[in-house]
């Protein structure tokens, strides 16, 4: 059962190693951590920062007084954690679009399904593929800063790692949502832009009842709240992922309610996707 | 050369589930089928309306034959294949491949299929390809072995070329290989000889031939009917989403009871023949129709007393062309 999930998972790797896409992703991001390497001069006195150069230029605060590492540096690893999430969610949406259209082009779906493996085996595979595949890269971009920031200031955590884990399990809710578009749509303009929306969707809902104040309430109201509870609040991912980079305490409460939500949204529109594929004739 | 004047006592069934019966072929009596389709039928439901593809289909490939399916373009052949592959399901009937439902992983580890437009992945090398297919169906695979089938089908050269690279012949000899990986029970080629050049074909032909003389089943759909003719034993003519004829070539190409021959005459020996019934069809080419080998024989002998030299003598055959012009236009 695993053995064709494991034969989808490997082409899939092997079809997006050879796109520029993802090399271009891959070279991106080296280059990305040796200027952020060679540009980023930090100073530690006994655990605070004496100074701090960016690209030639002293970064001091408004006092010039002395800051500890870790504080100074939890503003780069919460802004990393909103890059890595935005744009890394951003990025991947349109690189990883086509993954679904490509198996189900005509003469490629044909041949795929006539060898002995399930449908639901292909789409899981080709899932759990891009997913593998992404967690690769955030995790390189991810280890990578934290190699940096520790060698350059001594300061040593694993919040950036957790805070891509967790950036990336928003991926995971996007990716559902664009394989399943693509098996009732063979198109990778479309599914990239249904990843986009349900990214903003996500945005949107995480702030959703403060923007309800807004809107008139009464039925309007009522439907902008009942469409934005379908999706999960994805706007939440980066700002724990942030948390979690600068160590702060994330509640294990609201963390695992934002997970299982994440996963149901993503299981539910596989589920669909799965269905939708299993009775479609090719 | 003096063809076979041996009666082939062929019996030819049309539309007929049971299959034709053919005393002289190995296959006169099939006793199982690699593919059994009775039934079948496949609406396809639109905006403006509904298509039937395929309207009941009754359909036995036996075991080990080179099985032809042809017909006009919008017959049904591509769905029937599609619905045996378990690629489409059908509206009503049923089929079984090797026994077994289509869907079943087991069955479709035993067969090897390629279809009609068969798009690789770019990005893969041929010898990638063969491999992923090796692991679908867990396979063992070895690069030599690789190269080997790579070789049969003409791309030894080219196996760690992509295949993005590769014009649509190769691309097609890419995908044949990756039908005839793991000595599958049942080939499916849909158009197997597609933008092939002729020389190519002929190498396709020949393993073909290779395959069937290892056991394997043939089932072979395409629009090239001297192909068809060349590489099949029987063939079914499918029109309107029917099988309008079914039967082995042998049987659905000869029209018995009339012979063809040809003679060294005399203008006067020509007219002696003329006189004993032959018609003359071509300048030494005659046309009899006798109805038994007796009464040919008889024939024969006093054609020979007017002096005539026997030259050739052959049974009179339609090419499947023709057969085929006949069943659709029927």
């Amino acid at each position: 059962m695993i053995r064709p999930v494991l034969a989808v998972m490997i082409d899939l790797w092997r079809e997006a190693l050879s796109r520029k896409w993802f090399l271009g992703l891959g070279l991106a991001l080296t280059a990305g951590l040796f200027i952020f390497g060679f540009s980023l001069q930090l100073d530690v006195v006994d655990g605070a920062l004496a100074g701090s150069k960016l690209f030639g230029r002293i970064l001091t605060s408004s006092d010039d007084t002395l800051h500890a590492a870790d504080s100074v540096l939890g503003a780069v690893f919460q802004a990393l954690s909103y890059t890595l999430f935005f744009g890394g969610t951003l990025f991947l949406c349109v690189a990883c679009a086509d993954f679904g259209p490509a198996l189900l082009k005509p003469g490629r779906i044909e041949h795929l399904l006539a060898l002995p493996v399930q449908r639901w085996q292909l789409l899981f595979g080709t899932y759990l593929g891009v997913i593998n595949l992404t967690t690769v890269f955030m995790l390189y971009a991810a280890v990578g800063s934290t190699l940096i920031l520790g060698l350059k200031s001594g300061v040593w955590t694993w919040g950036l790692i957790t805070g891509s884990a967790v950036a990336w399990l928003g991926f995971a809710a996007v990716y559902a949502a664009m394989l399943t578009t693509a098996v009732w749509v063979r198109s990778a303009a479309l599914s990239a832009a249904v990843g986009i929306a349900v990214l903003l969707a996500g945005t949107i809902a995480t702030h959703r009842a403060e923007i309800s104040v807004a809107i008139n309430a009464g039925f309007w109201r009522q439907t902008f709240l009942g469409l934005t509870t379908v999706v999960p609040p994805l706007g939440k991912l980066p700002e724990i992922a942030a948390q979690a980079s600068v160590g702060h305490a994330v509640q294990p409460g609201g963390l695992v309610r934002l997970v299982a939500g994440c996963l149901a949204f993503a299981g539910a529109l596989l589920a669909m996707g799965t269905a939708r594929f299993e009775g479609k004739d090719y | 050369m003096l063809a076979n004047t041996t009666s082939r006592g062929n019996q030819v069934s049309e539309n007929g589930p049971s299959g034709p019966v053919l005393s002289t072929s190995p296959l006169s009596h099939p006793t199982s089928f690699a593919v059994n389709a009775r039934g079948l039928r496949k609406v396809f439901a639109g905006g403006k309306g509904s298509t039937q593809a395929l309207a009941g289909v009754d359909l036995q490939v036996p075991t080990g034959s080179a099985f032809g399916l042809v017909g006009p373009n919008g017959a049904g052949k591509t769905t029937f294949i599609k619905i045996l592959l378990g690629i489409s399901a059908p509206t009503a009937g049923e089929v079984t491949l090797l026994g077994s439902a289509p869907t079943d992983p087991n069955v479709r580890r035993r067969v090897g299929y390629l279809p009609e437009r068969l798009e690789l992945p770019a990005s893969f090398t041929a010898a990638a390809f063969l491999k992923s297919i090796a692991r679908f169906k867990a396979v063992p695979w070895s690069d030599t072995q690789g190269q080997a089938l790579l070789e049969r089908v003409g791309l030894s050269s080219v196996g760690n070329k992509r295949i993005g690279a590769f014009s649509k012949g190769m691309r097609q000899r890419v995908g044949l290989a990756g039908a005839l990986l793991g000595q599958p029970d049942l080939l499916v080629l849909d158009e197997p000889t597609d933008g092939i050049d002729p020389l190519g074909r002929i190498e396709v032909r020949q393993v073909l031939a290779q395959e069937k003389a290892r056991g394997a089943t043939l089932l072979l759909n395409s629009h090239l009917l001297a192909e068809t003719e060349r590489v099949c034993d029987w063939v079914a003519v499918l029109n309107k989403g029917q099988v309008v004829r079914q039967g082995s070539l042998e049987s659905l190409t000869v029209t018995r009871n009339h012979w063809r021959a040809r003679f060294k005459t005399t203008p006067v020996q020509e007219a002696a023949l003329h006189a004993l019934g032959w018609v003359k069809t071509t300048l030494d080419g005659f046309r009899i129709e006798a109805a038994s080998e007796t009464m040919l024989n008889t024939m024969i002998d006093d054609a020979r007393r007017t002096g005539a030299l026997l030259v050739e003598l052959h049974p009179e055959a339609d090419d499947l062309e023709a057969v085929f012009q006949r069943a659709v236009e029927a």
